[in-house]
C-alpha cells in the first residue's frame, strides 16, 4: 500500500512539475510580445566623440548621471575624441545596434561629410533627441571701431578680407557659421583657424584678430569682465545671459546659426529600444538638478523630438553642403 | 595677505585638508600609471566635485593636478615610462640614474625639484598673476612658432654623441607628426583612409612605445640571453650638497615651467625639454647630460610642476583656460556658478585665496610623501624582471588603449615600441622622435597662422620684439651647438 501511495504521489509531483514548466515555458514568448523588451539588461555606453571635460562631454556626464537612475542601469561615457568628432561618430553609427551604443553626436556630423574625408552621416543614425542648441555670435574687442552689428558689417564690407575672425578649427560649426554670414550678407572675411574656441578668444584678447565667431558662453567670462562685446546673436531670440544683446534678425539680418548636440544610436535598433531611450533621457533633461547644471556651463537646452531632430538635420546638412563648397574646403575624392 | 592667510585657515580645515591629501595622492598614482595623465585624472574626477562644495571640490582637484605632475616622474625614473607626457624628458637622466642603482636620490631629487616648481608658479600666481597674464596676451602665432622653434633646437643637445642620427630621428618625428587632419585647411595627410588617423598618430601611445614598450623588450632579450643581473639598489636621498649644487638649475627651470605655463596652449611636455635643454647647455656637466646627472632630473621636474601654477594664471584673470587641465578646472568653477575672470577676485576672492593655498599644500604633500616613500616605491626595481616585465607590458596597454579607448592606439604603441628597440640597437636616439613630435605641428600650424593673420607677409616675424628676441635665441642656441660639437671634435684630434 505504501508503496503504492508513494507512486501516486511521485507521479503527482513529477507531472505538477511537467506542468509549472511547461506553462513557464509556454507563458514566455506570450509575455514578450505584447510587452516592451526587457531592456536595458546591462549597461549602456555614450559615446561621445570629444575630449574629458568638453562642453559636450559635460553635457553627456550630466545626463547620464541622470539616466542611470531612470533606466536601472550604469551609463558609462565612453570618449572618443578626434577628426571633429569623426573617430566617435563612426564608432557610433557602426556599433552593434541593440540600444546599449548610443552617441551624443554634433553640429560638425552635418558638416564633416561634406569636406570629402570623413565616412561620418548622420542618416546612419536614428536619432533620440536633440539635446541642446547654442548659437553662433559675434565678438570683437570692448575697444574696437564699431559698436554695432551693422557698423562692423558696413566695414568689412568695405574692406574685403581685412577683417580676420577666429573660429574653433577648418570646417568647424563656427567656421561655418562666420561663412553664413558672408553667404548672407555679401561680405568677406580673412577666416583664421584656431585650435579650439579658447585659443581663438585668446587671439581675440592679444589683439591678433578682429572678431570671433564663437558662442557666447565661450566669451562669457571675458564680456562680463569688459574686455569683450557681443555684436549680435545669430538666434531667433536673445540669449539668456546676455539679455542686452541684440539678434541678427532685430538689427536686419537673417542670419540664424548654431551648434547643437543630440543623441542617437544605430540604425537599426528596435524601436521599443529608442523609445526607453527617449524616455528615460527625456526625464533626465527635465531633472531641475540637470537643468541648473546645464545653466551653469552655459549650455541652452533645447529639447527637439526625433521628427523634427531629424528635419532640422536634413536641413543643416543641406546648408552647409552649399557652404563648404563655397570656402573651398571640399577635398578632392580619390 | 589677510586674504591669504584666510586661505591656509579655510584649506587647513580638516574635511578639506583632508580632501586635499586625498586628492594629491591619487593623484601621484594616476601620474604615475603610464596612460592615466593628470588631464585625464582630473576630468574623470570632476563630477565628484559637483556635490562637494567649491572651495572643497577645486582644492582636490589642485590636488590631483600638482599630484598627477609629480607622479609621472616616478615611473619614468623608475622603469622608464614616463607616467605622464610632461615626465618625457625626465627619462633621460632619471631612469640612468636609477640603472646605477641611484634609484633614491634620483626620486628625492623630482620630489624637491616638483616641490620647489610648484611652490615658485604658486607664489608667481599669488602675487603677480595680473602683470603675468598679460604675458599670455602678448604670444601670438608668430611668437608660437618662434617658440617652437627654440624648443625643436634643442635636438642637438638631446641627441647624445650621435647628432646626424639624432637629426635623423626628429625627422621621423616631424613626419609621424603631419599625419592626420592639418590644422589649417582641414585637409587629411597620410591618413590612408583610415578614421584613426584622422587626429593625426596619439602621442601617449607613442611615449609608451618609444621608452616602455622598447624598453622592455630589451630587457626580454637581455634576459633570454644572459643570467638574472640584479640592480643595486640605494635609497639614499640626495645629499645637501648635492641639492646645492641643482639649485640654481631648480630656480630657473620653476621659472622656464611658470612661464611656459602662463602662455597658453602649451604645457609641461615642452616646458621639461626646454628646461632639460637650457639646464645642459648652462651646466658645467653638461657633457654628460643624458648618462645620469641630477641636474638633468631636476630641471625637467621642476619645469613640469612650474607649470602647474602657471597655467592657472590665465586662467584665474582672464577666463582663458592655458592647457587642457585647466580647461577643465574652468567648467568645473563654472558649475559651481562661478565665473573666473577679473570678478572672480572681487566677488569670490575667499575662494580664489582658498585655491592659492591648496597649490602651495599640495606641493608640500606630495614632496612628503614622495620623501617618505621612497624607499618602499624604489624597490619596484627590486622585483625580479621576469615579473617585473610582463607587469610592464600590461600596464603599457591598457595605459595606450584608455587614452582614446581606441584600439588602433595599442598598434601605434607596438609599432613604436619595435621602432624604439631597433632604433636604440643602431644607436639612433629616440627622444627626438618625440620632441618633434610634440613641436612639429605646433611649429607648422602657427607658422601658418601667422602668414594667415598678416595675409601673406613674412615682416610678421620680423616687427614683433618677443618674436624676434626667441628667434635671435634660437639662432644661438644651433650655433652654440654647432661650435660645441666644432671643439669637441678638436679636442679629440688632438687626443689622438
Amino acid at each position: 500500500m505504501k508503496k503504492t501511495w508513494a507512486m501516486v504521489a511521485m507521479v503527482l509531483v513529477v507531472s505538477l512539475m511537467l506542468v509549472v514548466a511547461g506553462c513557464g515555458g509556454g507563458a514566455k514568448p506570450a509575455e514578450k510580445a505584447p510587452e516592451a523588451p526587457k531592456f536595458p539588461t546591462k549597461q549602456i555606453e555614450i559615446i561621445v566623440p570629444a575630449g574629458a571635460g568638453g562642453g559636450t562631454d559635460m553635457l553627456a556626464r550630466a545626463m547620464a548621471n541622470k539616466a542611470k537612475d531612470l533606466l536601472g542601469q550604469p551609463v558609462v561615457i565612453v570618449n572618443k575624441p578626434g577628426g571633429s568628432g569623426t573617430v566617435g561618430f563612426t564608432a557610433g553609427q557602426t556599433a552593434k545596434p541593440d540600444g546599449y551604443t548610443v552617441t551624443m553626436f554634433f553640429a560638425e556630423i552635418v558638416i564633416v561629410p561634406h569636406l570629402g574625408i570623413a565616412q561620418a552621416d548622420h542618416k546612419l543614425f536614428v536619432p533620440i533627441m536633440r539635446v541642446n542648441m547654442d548659437p553662433a555670435a559675434i565678438t570683437v574687442k570692448a575697444d574696437a571701431p564699431w559698436k554695432t552689428l551693422k557698423e562692423f558689417l558696413d566695414y568689412a564690407k568695405a574692406n574685403p578680407g581685412k577683417v580676420r575672425m577666429g573660429n574653433s578649427g577648418p570646417g568647424s560649426i563656427w567656421h561655418l557659421a562666420a561663412a553664413t554670414v558672408e553667404d548672407k550678407t555679401g561680405v568677406k572675411f580673412n577666416h583664421v583657424p584656431y585650435g579650439g574656441a579658447a585659443p581663438a578668444v585668446t587671439a581675440l584678447l592679444g589683439g591678433a584678430i578682429e572678431a570671433v565667431a564663437v558662442s557666447p558662453a565661450e566669451v562669457g567670462a571675458q564680456v562680463a569682465s569688459g574686455k569683450l562685446k557681443i555684436l549680435g546673436v545669430m538666434s531667433d531670440k536673445r540669449e539668456k545671459a546676455f539679455p542686452e544683446v541684440k539678434t541678427f534678425k532685430e538689427q536686419g539680418y537673417e542670419v540664424v546659426v548654431g551648434t547643437w548636440r543630440g543623441l542617437g544610436v544605430p540604425k537599426g535598433t528596435p524601436e521599443p529600444v529608442v523609445k526607453i531611450l527617449h524616455d528615460a533621457f527625456k526625464k533626465a533633461m527635465d531633472d531641475p538638478g540637470f537643468i541648473a547644471q546645464a545653466d551653469k556651463l552655459g549650455l541652452g537646452l533645447a529639447y527637439l523630438n526625433a521628427a523634427d531632430f531629424t528635419k532640422f538635420m536634413d536641413a543643416d546638412f543641406a546648408n552647409y553642403a552649399k557652404l563648404v563648397d563655397k570656402l573651398g574646403l571640399k577635398q578632392q575624392k580619390k | 595677505m589677510d586674504l591669504l592667510v584666510h586661505g591656509f585657515a579655510t584649506v587647513l580645515q580638516p574635511q578639506i585638508f583632508f580632501i586635499l591629501v586625498a586628492g594629491t595622492l591619487g593623484g601621484i598614482i594616476i601620474g604615475s600609471l603610464p596612460g592615466l595623465t593628470a588631464t585625464m585624472g582630473v576630468a574623470l574626477l570632476t563630477p565628484l566635485t559637483f556635490s562637494l562644495p567649491p572651495a572643497t571640490g577645486l582644492v582636490m582637484l589642485c590636488g590631483i593636478y600638482c599630484g598627477a605632475i609629480y607622479g609621472g616622474s616616478i615611473s619614468a625614473i623608475l622603469i622608464r615610462t614616463p607616467g605622464t607626457p610632461a615626465a618625457a624628458a625626465t627619462v633621460f637622466d632619471g631612469n640612468e640614474l636609477a640603472k646605477k642603482g641611484l634609484a633614491g636620490k634620483a626620486l628625492g631629487m623630482s620630489a624637491i625639484a616638483s616641490c620647489a616648481g610648484g611652490v615658485f608658479s604658486a607664489l608667481c600666481l599669488t602675487f603677480i598673476a595680473p602683470e603675468l597674464a598679460r604675458v599670455a596676451l602678448s604670444f601670438s602665432s608668430p611668437e608660437y612658432f618662434a617658440m617652437g622653434l627654440l624648443g625643436l633646437s634643442i635636438v642637438a643637445s638631446i641627441s647624445g654623441d650621435y647628432v646626424v642620427r639624432g637629426l635623423i630621428s626628429a625627422c621621423i618625428g616631424l613626419l609621424v607628426g603631419l599625419v592626420g587632419l592639418d590644422n589649417l585647411n582641414g585637409y587629411p595627410r597620410f591618413t590612408f583612409g583610415l578614421v584613426d588617423l584622422l587626429n593625426g598618430v596619439s602621442f601617449i601611445p607613442v611615449l609608451i612605445g618609444l621608452f616602455a614598450v622598447s624598453e622592455a623588450l630589451r630587457t626580454t632579450e637581455s634576459m633570454l640571453k644572459t643570467a638574472h643581473v640584479d640592480f643595486k639598489l640605494s635609497g639614499v636621498l640626495p645629499s645637501f650638497s648635492e641639492l646645492r649644487g641643482c639649485a640654481k638649475t631648480i630656480l630657473k627651470s620653476s621659472a622656464i615651467g611658470t612661464m611656459i605655463g602662463i602662455i597658453p596652449a602649451t604645457g609641461g611636455d615642452i616646458a621639461a625639454f626646454l628646461a632639460y635643454g637650457e639646464a645642459k647647455r648652462s651646466s658645467k656637466n653638461g657633457e654628460k647630460f643624458g648618462t645620469g646627472e641630477l641636474e638633468g632630473v631636476a630641471a625637467p621636474e621642476a619645469a613640469n610642476n612650474g607649470v602647474t601654477g602657471g597655467a592657472l594664471i590665465p586662467l584665474m584673470t582672464l577666463g582663458i583656460p592655458g592647457d587642457a587641465v585647466t580647461a577643465i578646472f574652468l567648467g568645473a568653477l563654472m558649475l559651481q556658478g562661478l565665473r573666473p575672470g577679473p570678478l572672480l577676485f572681487k566677488d569670490n576672492a575667499e575662494l580664489v585665496y582658498a585655491i592659492f593655498a591648496g597649490m602651495f599644500l599640495a606641493n608640500i604633500i606630495f614632496m612628503l610623501f614622495g620623501l617618505f616613500a621612497i624607499k618602499y616605491i624604489a624597490r619596484v626595481i627590486n622585483i625580479p624582471k621576469p615579473i617585473l616585465t610582463p607587469i610592464i607590458f600590461v600596464l603599457c596597454i591598457v595605459g595606450s588603449y584608455s587614452i582614446n579607448n581606441s584600439m588602433f592606439d595599442l598598434l601605434v604603441m607596438m609599432f613604436f615600441g619595435v621602432l624604439g628597440y631597433l632604433m636604440d640597437k643602431f644607436k639612433f636616439p629616440v627622444s627626438p622622435i618625440v620632441l618633434a613630435l610634440i613641436l612639429g605641428p605646433m611649429v607648422e600650424g602657427e607658422f601658418r597662422r601667422s602668414l594667415l593673420l598678416s595675409s601673406g607677409s613674412f615682416s610678421i616675424f620680423f616687427t614683433r620684439p618677443i618674436c624676434v628676441a626667441i628667434l635671435t635665441l634660437t639662432v644661438f642656441s644651433v650655433v652654440g651647438a654647432y661650435i660645441q660639437q666644432r671643439k669637441k671634435h678638436r679636442l679629440l684630434k688632438l687626443e689622438n
